[in-house]
């Protein structure tokens, strides 16, 4: 336990100060903050401007005062302070976001509507996100297939950037802290008449942060990125306007495999984005959107005669034009309808071809209000795929306001996602270890291939059984929950949820190898729950002090391995001179990776009087764990555990001369860090900010 | 108040003299008297291998031959029941999978896994008794198909908890073991940099009673 006595008594001390300190300033408040919150507004939910507060849908919003405040700079930062959400890791070092217990592969990560690609193990790394241009951050929990088709089995993260704005301007912010980071901004808004122009600028680099001083490797080598994007908004009229987006996102980093095997990693990705929307008819309005993008990686290794030792490369194209109608029949009765088409390929290292997946897709949503107090949602979406089964997600959502208090919410979702590139296609022998890993579709040709070789020794499952299609992983996620208002100050949210998950894919040995290896291939095998509750409540103490805090309880768990435990067919051994014993059915932790309980509790504190707001963050993550480290197959009370740990954030800015804003901080007061499991937590940050408006 | 008068010790004196004989009597018939289970710890069997891994060369070496009779590791050419290369184990019965160096089969030796705690396997299931033979072994190899699981990131053999190993000897007796460690000296977190493989330290029940299936 990091978050000892002292560190209570630290953090119950600085909540002590705020308090005390925000008694005096109680005089002048305002009842601003509160009409903020009720026009808070999302468009992830219905793809039509829905105010948050009267969603039946589980949802949050990031705002962009909250990413000011924090001082935060990358994505995957920002996420793993919210409520129900954990910045997990992948192989190759991907931060993805874990939700509802669900992996990330199972969250879709739109910008702006469109998705971002480049998932070459499953997870989009968040980190390469900049939140410079955001204006807010849209969180939609629970299987929302229904409007974005595949990928949306968890929910939908949305990430909005600034608009054009309506008036000249500049900012530049800067950021600078440890291990060298530096992270540097720039915002510039123009305006001619009816074309509006924005740019932004983005430069980050860092020397990276090793946490085994022992070893050659940094546990995260130096790199430099940078962000380019663009907006160009045109008002033809009042009924027609333009909007072109791109963005550019390129990467440097080093890659370091050993003491003599040592090279780059590159990431280029662009992604350009353009809609046009008219409206016909005061009810009728239309979107035409064309967007593309692409995603490539590359990395080599050199031996230390300098001789190229490896070399892999990702290039991912994705293009997808789209139409979307919605109808406002009435007041707060909408139609919203949609239709498009999708194409992606794939040239990749390891791969058995160059796929190309095309799909189309159309869904209809109908948003109504039958009586005043009560909201329907029902829509679905149908995907025609050129490589799978296809796919109707359907949803429901409703939500029933009982008083001015109190309001009940409930949803029932379809959520899927399609096989990816890899799962089908990969064609991959270890070069040291001698293991082969098959994609779904490419057993059929590389088996009897590595059968002429002699390799193989005997087969496990015969090719037969990939005469079919590998089906897609599909969810049923429900959510029923309440919303309730003590006061204007004071509100609470509490979310059950339950994400049924079948078809899930996994990995399994086909055949023996004669080196002793085996040959590893992807099935549908695994049922496996998520099931829960997430708490969320916050109180405008006054109109300088928020405290805002969320919990979730999490069980995530495989339904065939808790069948293994109830028939007493699991046994576990204490050491390795003691017999082995039968575990209970209680003695099945679940998935590895999940927490059953994460925390979150933040405070905010402005004085508008000197212009300073500080703020103070803490989150929690209970044990959990990451490897069946008692190695009977499954994860159970006796295996070894990650610690439970909690971070402290403290930040603070002052505003000087109206455009000049100071800001200075400390990530992770504490100086946590788990050098054996977590990686990505490099230990204390202490930086500083500064902020110019133009 | 006299219960046990004296006719009454008189008869429970025959009685007792009579019932004394007739058990005593019954012991002496159930004869040859039945040899006793043997159970014991084996440290440190070592069971080497050449090639293979990612050598890039065939797997060779010697097969370790095991003896459930005398309890000890033997290089006889037929009095062996089971043997060890690396993680593979065989039987002395059915066919060879022919890989270099391995032994000919000459008794009637075979092998299952059985799922439960050492002491809960009390009575072989004869019926699940399998042989090696030309397409596999009858404890099967690879991570997480016979007794071990193969951890790639620390690169440990860590033997599966509940997996009991079954046998049936060259010459039709039973035996059944529970493999604990492949590291030498069984430590308690093994570390693939610092502590030397393929070293077996196992529990093991040998019925050495011709036809008894029970432990």
């Amino acid at each position: 336990m990091i978050l000892n006595k002292k560190h209570l008594s630290t953090f119950f001390l600085i909540f002590c100060f705020f308090y005390v300190f925000s008694q005096d300033q109680e005089k002048m408040k305002t009842d601003s903050t509160n009409s903020e919150y009720l026009q808070e507004v999302i468009i992830t939910a219905t793809r039509t401007v829905r105010q948050l507060s009267s969603l039946p849908l589980p949802a949050q919003i990031i705002s962009k005062k909250e990413l000011e405040t924090t001082n935060i700079i990358r994505l995957n930062d920002i996420l793993n302070e919210q409520t129900g959400l954990v910045t997990t890791l992948d192989f190759g070092g991907g931060q993805g976001i874990q939700l509802q217990g669900l992996d990330s592969q199972y969250t879709l990560i739109l910008l702006d509507g469109a998705p971002l690609i480049g998932r070459s193990a499953g997870t989009l790394d968040l980190s390469r996100v900049t939140v410079g241009n955001i204006k807010q951050i849209e969180i939609v929990k629970g299987a929302s297939s229904s409007l974005y088709g595949s990928e949306a089995l968890a929910g939908v993260i949305n990430i909005i950037t600034e608009k054009t704005k309506q008036i000249n301007g500049a900012s530049i912010n800067f950021r600078t802290g440890t291990f060298n980071t530096n992270d540097i901004s720039t915002n510039i808004n123009y305006k001619i008449e009816k074309l509006r122009i924005s740019a932004f600028l983005n430069r980050f680099n860092s020397d990276g942060y090793d946490l085994n001083e022992n070893e050659n490797l940094n546990t995260v080598e130096p790199f430099i990125n940078s962000t380019l994007s663009a907006k160009l908004f045109y008002d033809f009229s009042k009924i027609t306007s333009l909007l072109i987006s791109t963005r550019y996102y390129t990467q440097n980093q080093d890659f370091v495999a050993s003491e003599s095997l040592k090279g780059k990693s590159y990431i280029d990705e662009w992604n350009t984005h353009i809609q046009l929307k008219h409206k016909y008819h005061e009810k009728w309005n239309s979107y035409f959107e064309f967007y593309a993008t692409r995603y490539m990686a590359d990395e080599f290794l050199n031996d230390s005669e300098g001789y190229r030792f490896s070399d892999n490369f990702f290039n991912q194209l994705m293009i997808r034009p789209e139409i979307r109608l919605t109808y406002n029949w009435e007041d707060k009765k909408v139609f919203t309808a949609g239709t498009g088409f999708n194409h992606e390929t794939l040239q990749r290292t390891n791969f058995s071809e160059n796929p190309v997946f095309n799909s189309t897709f159309a869904y209809l949503q109908y948003d109504t209000n039958p009586i005043d107090n009560l909201n329907i949602i029902i829509g679905a979406r149908f995907d025609n795929h050129n490589e799978y089964k296809s796919q109707l997600s359907p949803k429901v959502a409703l939500r029933i306001k009982l008083n001015n208090k109190l309001a009940l919410k409930g949803s029932v979702g379809y959520g899927f996602k399609a096989p990816d590139f890899r799962q089908l296609y990969f064609d991959f022998t270890n070069a040291t270890v001698g293991y082969t890993v098959l994609g779904y579709n490419a057993v059929n040709t590389a088996i009897p291939i590595l059968e002429e070789q002699g390799q193989i020794a005997n087969i496990l499952v015969p090719i037969s059984e990939f005469q079919g299609d590998l089906k897609s992983e599909s969810s049923i996620g429900t959510n029923l929950g309440a919303d309730y208002n003590l006061n204007s100050k004071i509100k609470f949210n509490i979310n059950f949820f339950r994400n049924s998950i079948v078809n899930l894919i996994d990995t399994r040995v086909i055949a023996n190898k004669t080196n002793g290896q085996n040959v590893f291939s992807y099935f549908n095998v695994n049922e496996v729950y998520t099931q829960g509750l997430e708490f969320d409540s916050s109180w405008d103490c006054c109109n300088q002090f928020k405290i805002k805090f969320g919990y979730q309880l999490l069980y995530a768990k495989d339904k065939e391995t808790e069948k293994a435990f109830e028939n007493g067919e699991v046994f576990a051994r204490e050491n390795p001179l003691s017999p082995s014993f039968q575990l209970e059915k209680n003695d099945y932790f679940g998935l590895y990776n999940r927490s059953r309980h994460m925390a979150n509790i933040k405070i905010f504190y402005t004085i508008p009087k000197y212009n300073i707001n500080a703020n103070i963050r803490a989150i929690y993550r209970s044990k959990y764990g990451l490897i069946d480290s008692n190695a009977n197959g499954y994860l159970d009370n006796y295996d070894t555990f990650v610690d439970g740990y909690s971070i402290i954030d403290i930040a603070f800015n002052k505003t000087f001369y109206d455009n000049y804003e100071l800001g200075l901080g400390v990530d992770n007061v504490f100086d946590f860090t788990d050098t054996q499991n977590i990686s990505n937590i490099s230990g204390k940050i202490i930086y500083a900010k500064l902020n110019i408006q133009f | 108040m006299n219960f046990i008068n004296k006719n009454n010790l008189i008869k429970l004196f025959t009685l007792s003299i009579i019932l004394i004989c007739f058990l005593s009597c019954k012991k002496d018939e159930s004869e040859p008297t039945l040899q006793e289970t043997e159970y014991d710890t084996f440290f440190n069997l070592h069971a080497s291998q050449q090639g293979g891994q990612g050598t890039g060369q065939e797997i060779s070496g010697t097969f370790t031959k095991f003896d459930f009779s005398t309890a000890q590791t033997t290089t006889s050419i037929t009095e062996w029941d089971i043997a060890f290369r690396a993680t593979t184990i065989i039987v002395n019965g059915g066919v060879s999978l022919e890989t270099i160096d391995e032994p000919e089969r000459t008794g009637n030796a075979g092998a299952y896994i059985a799922n439960g705690t050492f002491n809960s396997i009390m009575e072989v299931n004869t019926s699940l008794i399998e042989q090696d033979s030309n397409t596999g072994y009858a404890i099967a190899t690879g991570s997480g198909n016979g007794w071990y699981l193969y951890n790639s990131q620390e690169f440990i053999i860590t033997p599966i908890a509940g997996k009991i190993l079954v046998f049936r000897t060259r010459d039709g007796k039973y035996a059944k073991m529970e493999i604990l460690s492949y590291y030498e000296n069984a430590p308690e977190n093994p570390d693939s940099a610092t502590d030397t493989s393929r070293y077996y330290t196992f529990n093991y029940s040998y019925q050495p009673n011709e036809g008894m299936t029970t432990f």
